[in-house]
């Protein structure tokens, strides 16, 4: 009976009550979508850096990552690939011989940058470099020995698909070295920042000139699951306990962060739409105890008690947020599914975010852990709202109460 | 003995402008009496009618009812007891707005926590004796002031109480409402010896009351049994 007293007073102030559903609803709405922004936007960003410069897992020499040298290589390579791929869960692997130098043009001066020397093959299958070349070609078949650059470093450094350009660097023995390359294509990855100062070539080209022709610096492994990333790693280490073998996470600290902020701005965000979210409430059951003092006390009189007054409120209060919440909950599951398929594009502004390796189209996922999450979240808002007008009902002294008009 | 008060006074603001509502009152109401408790505005009567129903505390004096020392209650004692031992039936109506004539009548009854078994009956029972059976699933909104106070008589008799107060019960009514009303509140008060007491100024229902307490200036001027 309780229930039916509850349900039925919220609708005897029709409009009051939709006004506080509508508000929560939206409140729960703005949450998912912002959060599912927010998600999508740094898994672009993660996507983007696993993808193209860290893959997921990555093994070196173990002074390489601190000093990034030449000398710094790994041994015996021969069958890394083959032993890697026979791990279980990994996708795919490829082969990188890394080294600093200057890259130079007849028109457009030197510039410093970081030279990875790749199979074509095994690189695409990691990277699927193939697929981000915007002019050109994937290194063609050209005599001469071919390079990738970035469209924005072509821009910068006033060079096409054919310029030829000069690669000045270091071999294992300190000696410097400078090569021809003509450019056989223009990539283009999302992130400006590392397509500006990363050229690929070809390992048979570079590595000649390093001083080995088998010289790798660098595994990069991609795997199946991303969420096993870590046993695969572990795996990998015990092969080869020597050699660094570290996954997308130590790689790139920075991932770890936003993957932590996505979740502590999620907790922000919920809770300063819960704290609006109480004061509406907090409002709008408060005139509905106030609008009803005669009927409470006249409940009290006839013998309902303080409890059952203050769980009345309660109730009524918790029944508005279950009617709200799915209805903000359904809208907000519509808008993350449909836009995680369409995506949202914001290309208007991809400039200033492919500076940072954001995608300009960010499709917006949440974890489905969420939705539990916000549900509990008001329920737990709902009740707190609803305590200080239940307060004020159970205050009453019934004598007063029926006095009032 | 049903009701007994024993120097029953009550002040309203005793620190500031003290306004003496009642000056020792000594009353006893026996079971099954039907009672009007009369006199003009400010008279002490809702005073009174309040302080007997536990809804109010008197500043000084004893209150029993069915043998029980009830100014000595606590908050929550008291809503029990009046739950048990009182039906309230007010001026204006309070019925539950949200609950048809039959819910608000097993209301009290769920608070008793009654099986719903002997709910139905009593409820069923009750509404058809205040003639009120084909009315049963209605509202209160979509019930006439008179057919909204035979269902407050219904619902002050479910919980099967010592007895039944009434302020100004007739007052929002029409004559032959008012008749009705009174002929099956006497009707209970006969057949199943209910206690009624009125507190009033309707001519109507001081006529048939067998026994008519006057106030003045919150003492008892008189006392008449017919």
């Amino acid at each position: 009976m309780l229930f039916k007293i509850a349900w039925r007073n919220i609708w005897r102030s029709r409009t009051r009550s939709l006004v506080v559903i509508g508000a929560i609803a939206i409140g729960v709405w703005a949450v998912i979508f912002l959060i599912s922004f927010s998600s999508g936007m740094v898994t672009s960003y993660i996507n983007n850096a696993i993808e193209n410069e860290i893959s997921h897992i990555q093994i070196h020499h173990p002074d390489f990552i601190e000093d990034e040298e030449v000398k710094y290589f790994i041994e015996n390579p021969e069958n890394l690939i083959s032993d890697i791929q026979m791990v279980d869960g990994v996708k795919a692997a490829t082969l990188r011989s890394i080294s600093n130098g200057m890259l130079s043009t007849s028109k457009g001066g030197g510039r410093g940058i970081r030279i990875k020397a790749i199979d074509p093959i095994s690189e695409a299958l990691v990277t699927h470099l193939d697929e981000k070349i915007k002019e050109g070609k994937y290194f063609g078949e050209s005599r001469s020995k071919s390079i990738l650059i970035s469209t924005s470093l072509s821009e910068k450094m006033k060079a096409k698909v054919r310029s030829k350009l000069v690669l000045t660097f270091q071999d294992v023995n300190g000696n410097i070295t400078a090569l021809g390359f003509r450019v056989a294509g223009l990539f283009q990855t999302g992130n400006n920042a590392y397509d500006l100062n990363t050229v690929f070539v070809k390992r048979e080209d570079l590595n000649p000139n390093l001083g080995d022709e088998k010289l790798t610096h660098e595994v990069a492994i991609v795997v199946n699951v991303p969420q096993n990333v870590e046993i695969v790693q572990s795996d990998i280490k015990d092969l080869y306990p020597n050699l660094l073998t570290e996954n997308y996470k130590e790689l790139s600290p920075e991932i770890e962060l936003f993957q932590s902020q996505i979740k502590l701005s999620a907790l922000i965000f919920t809770v300063i739409v819960m704290l609006g979210l109480i004061f509406g409430i907090i409002n709008t059951m408060l005139m509905a105890v106030l609008e009803r003092i005669r009927e409470f006390g006249m409940l009290m009189a006839i013998g309902m008690n303080k409890v059952r007054v203050f769980w009345m409120v309660v109730l009524e209060t918790v029944l508005l947020g279950m009617v709200a919440a799915p209805i903000g909950l359904a809208i907000g599951w519509f808008s993350v599914v449909y836009f995680s398929t369409r995506g949202i594009d914001l290309s208007n502004y991809s400039r200033g975010m492919r500076e940072i390796g954001f995608s300009p189209i960010i499709y917006p996922n949440i974890e489905s852990d969420f939705y539990w999450w916000l549900t509990l979240a008001v329920a737990v808002t709902a009740i707190l709202g609803s305590l200080y007008p239940a307060f004020k009902a159970i205050k009453l002294r019934p004598v007063e109460a029926l006095r009032k008009l | 003995m049903v009701i007994k008060t024993e120097n029953i006074s009550k002040t309203y603001n005793p620190d500031s402008i003290p306004v003496h509502a009642l000056r020792g009152v000594n009353i006893e109401i026996e079971k099954g009496e039907f009672t009007a408790i009369v006199g003009p505005s400010g008279s002490g009567k809702t005073t009174l009618l309040n302080i007997i129903g536990g809804l109010d505390r008197p500043t000084d004096g004893y209150i029993e009812v069915g043998g029980s020392d009830i100014s000595k209650l606590s908050d929550n004692e008291l809503i029990d007891f009046r739950r048990n031992n009182i039906g309230f039936v007010f001026q204006a109506y309070n019925l539950i707005p949200v609950l048809t004539a039959r819910e608000n009548v097993e209301f009290v009854m769920l608070l008793q926590n009654q099986s719903e078994e002997v709910r139905n009956e009593r409820t069923e029972e009750l509404l058809k004796a205040v003639g009120l059976e084909k009315e049963i699933d209605r509202r209160p909104s979509k019930l006439s002031g008179g057919q909204q106070q035979r269902v407050a008589v219904a619902r002050a008799l479910a919980s099967k109480p010592t007895f039944v107060l009434a302020d100004e019960p007739t007052a929002n009514l029409d004559s032959k409402s008012t008749t009705n009303l009174l002929d099956i509140m006497a009707e209970l008060n006969r057949k199943e010896e209910i206690t009624f007491v009125f507190s009033t100024h309707d001519q109507r229902v001081i006529d048939r009351a067998r026994r008519v307490i006057t106030l003045e200036d919150g003492v008892i001027a008189s006392d008449i049994r017919r």
